[in-house]
C-alpha cells in the first residue's frame, strides 16, 4: 500500500446508488416472488371472478350444459322450506320466481335462515343441487335490531 | 417545540381519542342490527380503513404526478408518495385483514375469489410492487421517475377495486356509504360511528404520512450532507498536498 493509498482509506466512504450488489440482488428476489403472486391472483380471479356464480334462473336455463358440473349458484332462501338433516340442511332457493331443491352436505354459516339471499356451490344430481359450501351474501342496509319489528312480509311479529 | 411539531402530536392525539371513541361507541353504545346482529360492530373499523386505502393511492398518485411533470419535480413530492404508498398497504393489509374475520361468520368463509376480494389482493400486490421498487439501488431521480411511472400503473386498480361490485356479480356487497346514489344505508347511531371512523381513521393516516414524511425527508438530507461531508474532506486533502 502506498502512502496516498493509506491516505485515501482514511477518507470517508459514501455509500453510491447501484454499488450494493447484494441489495439489488435482495430487491429483485422480492419483487420477483410479488410478481409471482401477483401472476397467482390474477390466474384465481380469471377464472373465479368474472362469473362469480350463475343465479337459479340461469343455471335452470343452462341446466344440460352444466350437467354435473360444479358451479355457484345464487337465489334466496325461500321461508318454510329449510329442514335441518343430519348431514347438513335441505332447502328451496328462489331467484324471480325459478326455484331449486337443495341438499346442503356441512354446517351452514351462522347468518344462514330463511329469507336471505346465499350463494351456493356444487352439482345438479337429477332434481336437486348438492351443495358442499353456503356463502350468505348479505345486504349493505344496516338497521338496528328492533324486537317489535315486523320481519316477514306475512306480517308475523318476533 | 415548533408550530409544526405542535400541529402534528395535535393530530396524533386526535387520531388516538377518535379511534378509542369509535370503539367506544361501536363496541358498546350501538345496538346490535337486524340480521347481523353483534357482527355489525366490523363495520365502524372496515370500510374506514378501505377509505384510507383509497385516500392514500389517490394522494400518492397525485404527488407522483406532481414529481413525473419537471415544472413542479421535487423530492419532497417523491417522498409524500412513498409514506403515503407505505400507509396504503398498511390499511389495505388491515382491509383484508378484518374483511376476513367479518367474512368468516358473515359469509361462511375466510375468503373468496369473488372480484371486489380478488381487485383488493392485485391492489395490495401493485403497492408492495411498489415499495419494492422503491428499494432497488439506482440513483434516486430515476428512482423518483419510475416507482412515480409504477404509482400511476398500480392506480388504475382503485376503481376497477371500487366498482367491481357494480361490473361484476360478487359476494361483497355494494358500499353502503361511498355508493352513485351517495345514500347512506347504516342508520341512527350506527350512522355516526361510522362516520366518526373514517374522521379517525383518516387522522391517523395524516399523522402516519407526516411523521414518514419527515423522517424519509431527514434521512434524504442526512445522506446529502455526508456525501457534502466527504467531498470537501477530498478537497481539503488535496488542498494541503498541494
Amino acid at each position: 500500500m502506498t502512502l496516498a493509498d493509506e491516505e485515501f482509506s482514511e477518507w470517508k466512504t459514501v455509500e453510491g446508488p447501484g454499488r450494493s450488489r447484494a441489495k439489488l440482488i435482495r430487491s429483485l428476489v422480492v419483487l420477483a416472488v410479488i410478481f409471482v403472486a401477483l401472476g397467482f391472483v390474477l390466474f384465481k380471479g380469471a377464472t373465479n371472478s368474472l362469473e362469480y356464480f350463475l343465479t337459479v334462473q340461469q343455471a335452470n336455463a343452462a341446466r344440460a350444459k352444466l350437467g354435473n358440473q360444479s358451479f355457484r349458484m345464487e337465489g334466496v332462501v325461500v321461508p318454510g322450506s329449510v329442514d335441518p338433516t343430519p348431514a347438513g340442511v335441505d332447502f328451496t332457493i328462489r331467484f324471480n320466481h325459478s326455484e331449486d331443491r337443495v341438499t346442503e352436505i356441512g354446517n351452514p354459516p351462522q347468518l344462514f335462515q330463511p329469507s336471505i339471499p346465499v350463494v351456493i356451490q356444487g352439482h345438479f344430481q337429477g332434481n336437486v343441487f348438492v351443495s358442499s359450501l353456503i356463502e350468505v351474501k348479505h345486504s349493505s342496509n344496516y338497521v338496528a335490531e328492533h324486537p317489535a319489528r315486523i320481519k316477514n312480509a306475512g306480517g308475523t311479529q318476533g | 417545540m415548533s408550530t409544526n411539531a405542535k400541529l402534528k402530536r395535535g393530530v396524533g392525539v386526535a387520531a388516538l381519542v377518535t379511534i378509542a371513541l369509535t370503539f367506544w361507541l361501536g363496541l358498546v353504545v350501538t345496538p346490535p342490527a337486524e340480521v347481523m346482529g353483534n357482527l355489525v360492530r366490523m363495520l365502524y373499523i372496515h370500510p374506514p380503513m378501505a377509505w384510507i386505502a383509497y385516500l392514500a393511492y389517490g394522494i400518492t398518485t397525485a404527488a407522483s404526478l406532481l414529481y413525473l411533470w419537471k415544472r413542479t419535480r421535487r423530492r419532497e413530492w417523491d417522498l409524500i408518495a412513498a409514506a403515503s404508498a407505505e400507509a396504503g398497504v398498511f390499511f389495505t393489509g388491515l382491509t383484508i385483514l378484518t374483511g376476513s374475520i367479518w367474512g368468516r361468520p358473515a359469509w361462511g368463509v375466510w375468503w373468496t375469489w369473488d372480484a371486489l376480494l380478488t381487485a383488493t389482493a392485485v391492489l395490495f400486490l401493485l403497492y408492495l410492487g411498489y415499495l419494492a421498487l422503491r428499494q432497488v439501488p439506482m440513483s434516486e431521480t430515476k428512482r423518483g421517475v419510475r416507482s412515480a411511472i409504477a404509482a400511476l400503473v398500480a392506480f388504475i386498480d382503485v376503481p376497477i377495486v371500487h366498482e367491481s361490485v357494480y361490473w361484476w356479480k360478487t359476494l361483497h356487497q355494494t358500499p353502503s356509504v361511498l355508493n352513485p346514489s351517495m345514500n347512506v344505508e347504516v342508520h341512527g347511531s350506527m350512522a355516526w360511528t361510522l362516520l366518526l371512523g373514517f374522521v379517525a381513521f383518516t387522522l391517523a393516516y395524516v399523522w402516519m404520512v407526516w411523521t414518514r414524511f419527515e423522517t424519509s425527508r431527514r434521512q434524504a438530507q442526512l445522506a446529502d450532507l455526508e456525501v457534502e461531508n466527504a467531498i470537501r474532506e477530498r478537497l481539503s486533502a488535496e488542498e494541503v498536498r498541494i
